[in-house]
C-alpha cells in the first residue's frame, strides 16, 4: 500500500509481522526504549509527512508502559505531520472499567479514549470491545470488529458434532454474545449464572430457629443422602426436551437466581419421601452420579453425628415442599419482577411427583458452588457448619469466622443499598444480558475465591450429553470458567466443555488451573492479546487463532476506503 | 453539611510525601485503594466521599514503573473528576518526562505537552509542581500551574551545613546557569560554570570550566540527578582545578541505573537532594545522599492554593519545620 506506514508498539510485534507479511509491506522503522529513569522512549525512524500512520499496540503484562507508548508515539507521528493516525489496538486496555462500579470508581476506559483524543489519533481499529457501547466514548470513529466467525470457523472445522453443540454463556451479561453465536451457527444455547450469597447473609434473613434445626439435619443427613439429588435430577432432565430459546427463557433466567435464593435455607433439609421416590433407579445409574459429585466432600466419610439425628427429620410436615427446593428443580410461572412467596411452592410440588409434562421447570438446573467448584446439594454451608457444630475436614478453620464478625448490611438497607452498589446485590435487568455486558467479573472471580461465600449456580438449558462451548470476550482469571465447566458437565451432564473467548489475557497462573480442570477440553482464543511462549508451552488444551487477517484486512479497506462490514459477516 | 473542606490523597508511589504533607497540614490522607488486575491495569476506588471538596491528589514517579504511576494518577483524577469534586490538583513534586518538552529531532515526540494533555483531560483543574526543567511546560496547560522551588530549601541547607563564605557555586551545565546564578545571589558568592558537549542524552563528554574555584567547596547544582554522569564527571573537573571539596545539590534525585555505584566511586563528598523522588532504597546503597524535605513547601502551597492565597511567598521562603 503506498502511503502508509505500519508502525508496532511493543506489546505484541509478532501480530504486527503477521500483519505486515499479509499487506505485503514492511514494518516501519521505530525505536522504542526507556530512558534510565524509565521514561519511555520513541523515535520514528523514517518520514511520516502526509503518510496514513496505523500503529498496532496491544496489551501485554506491562500494560500501562504499552499505553503510554502508543499515546506517545500517536503524538510523535502527529508532530511528525502524518496525514492521519489510525491506531490498531486489537485488546483495548481497562475496557473492563467502562462504567462506574463502585462509588467514585473511575470509566477509565472513558478516559483512554479521551487521552487517545488529545493525543491525536483519527480513527481507531479494535476487536470485541468489552462492552461495545464503548465506541461512544471516542470522539473519533471507532472499528469495533468481531473474531466471533474466525472462532465458529474453528469450531465447525474441529468439533464433528459441532451442530449438536450448545453455546453457554458464563454469566448474564454475555448472553448477547452467546446468543449471536449461536444464532449465526444455529445451535442451541444455555446460560450459567450464579447467584452471590454470603451464608452470613442468610442468617438475616431466615428464621433462626428454623436455621438451628436445618443445620442439624443438613449436615447430618449427607451421608445417607449423597448423590440421590443428582440421580432425581438427572432422571427428570433426560426426559426433557430441549427447547428453543425465547423471550421467557430468558425471563426465566433472570428470575430464577433470585427465588432460589428465597429457597435456598431450604435447600439442605432431606426427606424421606425423595428418597422413596429415587430408590427404584438402578445401581448403575448411581454409582454413575456419584463420581459425578463434586469434589469438595467424600461421600465415603460420614459424620458419627449424623444418624443419630436423621430419623427426627423424615416424614415431618413441609418435607414434601423442600424437596423441590434441594432439587433445584424451580418453576418460575409469575411474570419477571414479581416475587413470588416460598409457599407457593408446596402447591406446585403436589403436581411435580406426578406431572412431567411441564418441561418448563426442567431447562432450569442449580447446583452450589463453594470455593469455586460445584459441591452435593447438602455439602454443608460454610456457617452452617459452624451452627451445627459439625466437624468436617477443610472446614474448621472457617469457624474461627463467625456470623456476628462480618458487618452485615442492615436488612432494611438493602433494597437502599443494592441500587448504588453492585458489590452488595448484581443489579437485575429486565431482559437477558444486554444490560450489564460489564457485570463485575473481578468481583465475581473474589467471591468464587473467597471460602465462607456460598453461591447457588444456576444452569438453563438442556446440555445433557451434547458438548458445550462456553463464550466469553476475555479469559482472564479461571474461577467463573472452571465452575461454569463443572457445572455444565456435573449437573448438566454435558460431554465437552469447550472455552471460547477473543482475548487470553490468562492472569497469574490461571492458564495451567484451566489446564488442570478436567472439564475442559480445549480452550480456543485469538492472539489479539499476546500469549507468551512459555504459557502456551503449559498447557497442551490452549488453541490460539490468528486474527492477523481480519485486522490486515482492516486497515486494507480502510486505507482504500472500502467498507468493513463484510468482516463482520461468517464466511466458510 | 460538607463544607468545601480540603481532601488529600495519593497513588501508591511516594506514600512517605504524601504523609509528610498530610501530617504539615493536619489532615488525615483520604482513603484510597490503588489495586492492579491481574493484567497490571490498575484499578481505583476512593473510599471516601469527594463531592465538592476540594481534592489534592500528589504523586509522585520514580525510576521502574513511571508509567504504572502517572496511570494512576490519571485514573485518580478522573475518578474524583466523575464523583464530583470541586476541584482536582495534582500535586506533581517532579513532572514525569519533563525533559522530552521540544522538538529536538525529527518526529521527536513532546511528552511532556502529552501529560499536559492527559492531566487536563483526566479532568485536572491545577497543577502544583517543583523544579520543573523547563518553565515553558507551564505553557503547555491551559490550568493554573504553581511551579514551586526547592532553591530557598536549599539555601537554607546550605547556610546551616557549610561555611558560606568557603563556597563556590558551579552550574554543571549552560542549561542550568540561570539556576545557579539565582543561588549564588542569594548567597552572595561566585559562580563558575561547566561547559559541556553532550553526544547523546545520559552521556557525557569533553567538559570545560569556567570561573575561579580554587580552595574553595565547589556547589553543583542542578535540577535533577539521574545517572548523575554529569555530576561525577563535574566533580572530577572541578577538583582538577583545584577545588578543596565538592558537594552537589539536586532537586529531583531520580538516582537510577547504577547511579548509587557512580557516586561511590566518586569525587562528590556528598548529594544532597530533596525528598521529591522516593530514594530511602538509594540511601542504604550510597552513604553519600542526604536529603532535604521539601513536604512543608508542598504542604504550605496546597494550604495557601485551598484558602485563595498567594503562593509566591513560597518562591523567596521556606516554611519553617
Amino acid at each position: 500500500m503506498r502511503q502508509t506506514c505500519i508502525f508496532s508498539g511493543s506489546s505484541h510485534p509478532a501480530l504486527v509481522e503477521a500483519i505486515c507479511g499479509r499487506l505485503g509491506q514492511k514494518m516501519s522503522n521505530v525505536t522504542l526504549g526507556n530512558f534510565s529513569n524509565g521514561e519511555t522512549r520513541v523515535e520514528i525512524q523514517t518520514s511520516v509527512r502526509d503518510q496514513d500512520v496505523f500503529i498496532v499496540q496491544s496489551g501485554s503484562g506491562q500494560i500501562n508502559d504499552n499505553i503510554m507508548e502508543l499515546l506517545i508515539m500517536i503524538q510523535a507521528c502527529k508532530g511528525g505531520s502524518a496525514k492521519s493516525i489510525t491506531a490498531v489496538m486489537p485488546y483495548f486496555p481497562y475496557s473492563r472499567q467502562s462504567k462506574k462500579k463502585t462509588h467514585r470508581g473511575a470509566i477509565t476506559a472513558r478516559m483512554l479514549a479521551n487521552l487517545m483524543y488529545v493525543a491525536g489519533v483519527n480513527h481507531l481499529i479494535t476487536i470485541d470491545l468489552h462492552a461495545s457501547q464503548m465506541q461512544g466514548f471516542f470522539k473519533c470513529p471507532v472499528d469495533n470488529l468481531v473474531a466471533e466467525p474466525l472462532l465458529s470457523k474453528w469450531l465447525r472445522m474441529n468439533i464433528p458434532d459441532w451442530q449438536d453443540a450448545v453455546a453457554v454463556s458464563k454469566n448474564p451479561g454475555g448472553t448477547k454474545r452467546v446468543t449471536s453465536m449461536a444464532d449465526a451457527l444455529n445451535i442451541s444455547f444455555g446460560i450459567v449464572t450464579t447467584d452471590r450469597r454470603r451464608t452470613n447473609g442468610m442468617l438475616s434473613m431466615q428464621g433462626s430457629a428454623i436455621f438451628e434445626s436445618m443445620g442439624t439435619d443438613g449436615t447430618n443427613d449427607r451421608a445417607a443422602l449423597e448423590g440421590d439429588a443428582e440421580e432425581a435430577e438427572a432422571r427428570i432432565i433426560s426426559n426433557a426436551g430441549f427447547r428453543e430459546h425465547n423471550f421467557a427463557q430468558q425471563q426465566r433466567q433472570q428470575h430464577a437466581p433470585r427465588t432460589n435464593g428465597e429457597m435456598e435455607g431450604l435447600h439442605h433439609r432431606p426427606s424421606s419421601r425423595h428418597r422413596a421416590v429415587t430408590s427404584g433407579l438402578s445401581p448403575t445409574v448411581r454409582t454413575r452420579l456419584n463420581t459425578l459429585n463434586g469434589n469438595g466432600e467424600s461421600p465415603a466419610s460420614p459424620s458419627p453425628l449424623s444418624r443419630s439425628t436423621r430419623p427426627e427429620s423424615v416424614g415431618t410436615e413441609g418435607s414434601i415442599s423442600e424437596d423441590v427446593a434441594r432439587l433445584g428443580l424451580l418453576r418460575t410461572q409469575t411474570a419477571p419482577g414479581i416475587e413470588q412467596p416460598p409457599h407457593d411452592y408446596d402447591g406446585y410440588e403436589e403436581a411435580e411427583g406426578e406431572d412431567d409434562g411441564d418441561d418448563r421447570a426442567r431447562d432450569v438446573i442449580t447446583g452450589r458452588l463453594i470455593h469455586g467448584h460445584i459441591v452435593e446439594d447438602d455439602f454443608p454451608s460454610p456457617s452452617l457448619s459452624v451452627r451445627s457444630g459439625s466437624i468436617q475436614g477443610g472446614i474448621e478453620q472457617r469457624e474461627s469466622r463467625s456470623s456476628e464478625d462480618e458487618p452485615l448490611p442492615d436488612p432494611m438497607m438493602q433494597s437502599f443499598m443494592s441500587t448504588t452498589s453492585s458489590r452488595m446485590q448484581a443489579p437485575q435487568h429486565g431482559l437477558g444480558g444486554t444490560g450489564d455486558a460489564t457485570a463485575s467479573d473481578e468481583e465475581e472471580e473474589e467471591a468464587l475465591k473467597d471460602p465462607y461465600i456460598e453461591s447457588t449456580v444456576t444452569l438453563v438449558g438442556n446440555v445433557k450429553d451434547r458438548p458445550v462451548l462456553i463464550v466469553d470476550d476475555i479469559i482472564d482469571k479461571p474461577g467463573s470458567w472452571i465452575a461454569a465447566a463443572e457445572t455444565v458437565v456435573k449437573r448438566g451432564g454435558a460431554t465437552k466443555v469447550y472455552c471460547m473467548a477473543t482475548h487470553g489475557l490468562f492472569g497469574g497462573n490461571s492458564l495451567q488451573e484451566l489446564d488442570m480442570c478436567e472439564e475442559i477440553e480445549a480452550i480456543v482464543v485469538t492472539d489479539a492479546f499476546p500469549i507468551p511462549e512459555e504459557k502456551r508451552r503449559q498447557t497442551k488444551k490452549l488453541i490460539v487463532l490468528d486474527v492477523s487477517g481480519l485486522l490486515a484486512e482492516a486497515i486494507r479497506r480502510n486505507h482504500h476506503g472500502e467498507s468493513i462490514s463484510q468482516l463482520y459477516q461468517h464466511f466458510d | 453539611m460538607a463544607t468545601n473542606s480540603i481532601k488529600l490523597l495519593t497513588g501508591n508511589s511516594h506514600g512517605q510525601l504524601a504523609k509528610l504533607v498530610s501530617d504539615r497540614l493536619g489532615i488525615e490522607l483520604a482513603k484510597v485503594m490503588v489495586l492492579q488486575y491481574s493484567n497490571n491495569e490498575s484499578s481505583i476506588s476512593i473510599g471516601e466521599s469527594v463531592r465538592d471538596e476540594d481534592v489534592f491528589i500528589i504523586q509522585s514517579t520514580e525510576p521502574g514503573n513511571i508509567n504504572d504511576h502517572i496511570m494512576e494518577l490519571l485514573i485518580l483524577i478522573n475518578a474524583c473528576r466523575t464523583a464530583s469534586a470541586r476541584r482536582i490538583t495534582a500535586v506533581l513534586p517532579n513532572f514525569p518526562y519533563a525533559r522530552q518538552d521540544k522538538k529536538d529531532k525529527s518526529r521527536a515526540p513532546i511528552t511532556a505537552k502529552l501529560m499536559a494533555n492527559m492531566l487536563q483531560t483526566a479532568g485536572c483543574n491545577h497543577v502544583i509542581t517543583m523544579d520543573l526543567h523547563a518553565s515553558q511546560i507551564q505553557g503547555f496547560f491551559n490550568v493554573p500551574v504553581d511551579n514551586l522551588y526547592a532553591e530557598p530549601s536549599t539555601l537554607r541547607w546550605i547556610r546551616e551545613n557549610l561555611k558560606v563564605k568557603d563556597c563556590v557555586i558551579v552550574s554543571p551545565d549552560a542549561g542550568g546557569a540561570k539556576r545557579a546564578t539565582s543561588i549564588a545571589d542569594g548567597l552572595d558568592l561566585n559562580f563558575a560554570l561547566i561547559h559541556k558537549e553532550r553526544a547523546r542524552p545520559n552521556e557525557v563528554s569533553r567538559m570545560v570550566l569556567v570561573g575561579d574555584v580554587r580552595g574553595k567547596i565547589a556547589i553543583i547544582v542542578d535540577d535533577m540527578a539521574d545517572t548523575c554522569g554529569t555530576l561525577v564527571k563535574a566533580a572530577e573537573v572541578v577538583m582538577e582545578h583545584g577545588a578543596s571539596e565538592c558537594i552537589a545539590i539536586v532537586t529531583h534525585g531520580i538516582l537510577s541505573g547504577n547511579a548509587c555505584e557512580k557516586l561511590n566511586g566518586s569525587q562528590l563528598k556528598k548529594l544532597v537532594v530533596t525528598n521529591t523522588v522516593p530514594h530511602e532504597e538509594k540511601k542504604k546503597l550510597c552513604d553519600r545522599i542526604e536529603t532535604i524535605d521539601i513536604s512543608p513547601t508542598l504542604a504550605e502551597a496546597c494550604r495557601r492554593t485551598h484558602n485563595g492565597e498567594s503562593v509566591s511567598f513560597l518562591f523567596k521562603h521556606a516554611p519553617l519545620d
